[in-house]
């Protein structure tokens, strides 16, 4: 009963935490940098508009640093919430993660899928989104591997993620350090009504396994 | 076919310069970390000491990783014992996390008095850097600034 309880109170703060993220990426995207863009194209407009050459320099310039801004605004928006995970799916999601997570640490990520991917909720999406993230951002802080592999496994009505790499691996009894971001990936798919494993061997790398009910 | 002449004789200027810094100060590894000309990417096309091939694949945002932020502040940054006392969390210095450094410093690297550039010096132990350290890594940076017109001109033209 007690358990119950916690596992309500645990599930309703992570949900309320993923909707407020949800709500200031929007706010990003939706809002923030539409009025950006209008300002944007409005510099543009004054811009053609000038005859002084030092002037109409400078417009360019503070055009210029709009448009970094707006592509800043973006990409922080789309860091926060992937809004793909409910326009393209879960899998179109994560391969734009990978992409990302590539170009930010320098770790190539194979894809791998096998079935049909299947239309899931919003939420139960995320949970898995996030636990992937956390998966590969463990992977680039400890792992010191070149390249992990995420492999889909999609069933009639199941989902299996394996994520794999051949880094240093650790100790499941002494690695620490990474105890609590392993709690929360568990607690997470275990409210989601799914499954999470991890196995690691020194010198020889670290799989995560997550398995949900669809 | 000059042009590419030219080009593999600047590569090999820029990594001589990265060679003597290295044996010099008896660091890890060192980098140079550049804006590409177009768009606001940061890449390490030039680097020493690394251990693995990361570095290829890394293309920070402006104002990102160590590179970013040095070229975003046009001021040194130095790390003496990754990841204790870092400014924000370790994600935030991926070159960091893919060699395995524990100590950096790192300057940025001027071209048209703007910082387009960043060179970057660790250790894969703690380490905090002297006074000569540092004016030997600003000799260097002036070496491999004094190399940079060309190759941010050559972008201009690719």
């Amino acid at each position: 009963m007690e358990l119950n309880a916690a596992n309500h109170a645990c599930s309703y703060i992570i949900q309320s935490q993923e909707d407020e993220i949800k709500r200031i990426a929007l706010e990003l995207h939706e809002g923030i940098n539409q009025n950006l863009y209008s300002l944007y194209t409005g510099l543009g407009y004054l811009e053609s508009g000038i005859k002084e050459p030092h002037m109409k320099s400078y417009a360019k310039e503070m055009a210029s640093l709009m448009e970094r801004t707006i592509q800043e605004v973006r990409l922080l928006s789309v860091g926060l919430y992937p809004n793909t995970i409910t326009t393209l799916g879960l899998e179109a999601a994560i391969k734009s993660y990978a992409k990302l997570f590539t170009d930010t640490f320098g770790v190539l990520i194979a894809i791998k899928s096998s079935g049909r991917e299947r239309t899931m909720a919003e939420q139960r999406s995320m949970t898995v989104f996030r636990v992937c993230q956390e998966a590969l951002i463990n992977i680039a802080k400890y792992a010191d591997a070149s390249s992990a592999e995420i492999q889909f496994t999609w069933k009639e009505k199941s989902l299996k993620i394996e994520i794999k790499d051949a880094g240093k691996g650790f100790n499941l009894e002494s690695g620490i350090e990474r105890f609590t971001g392993i709690a929360a990936m568990k607690e997470r798919m275990l409210i989601a009504g799914g499954q999470f494993y991890i196995s690691s061997e020194e010198g020889k790398g670290t799989t995560v396994t997550i398995t949900l009910p669809i | 076919m000059a042009f590419n002449k030219d080009e593999a004789n600047r590569q090999a200027l820029i990594l001589d310069d990265l060679t003597i810094l290295e044996k010099a100060l008896a660091c890890d590894f060192v980098g140079v970390a550049l804006q590409k000309q177009k768009g606001l990417e940061i890449t390490w096309p030039f680097v020493r000491g690394n251990r693995n091939e990361k570095y290829k694949y890394i293309s920070i945002r402006y104002g990102k990783g160590i590179a970013g932020k040095v070229i975003a502040t046009g001021s040194p940054m130095e790390i003496n014992l990754f990841p204790v006392n870092i400014s924000g969390k370790s994600t935030d210095y991926p070159i960091m996390l893919a060699e395995q450094l524990n100590s950096a410093y790192a300057l940025p690297l001027y071209w048209n008095g703007i910082p387009k550039g960043a060179l970057l010096i660790a250790s894969r132990t703690g380490h905090f850097f002297t006074e000569d350290e540092k004016r030997s890594a600003d000799h260097i940076k002036r070496q491999i600034e004094s190399h940079l017109p060309e190759y941010f001109n050559q972008g201009e033209e690719g």
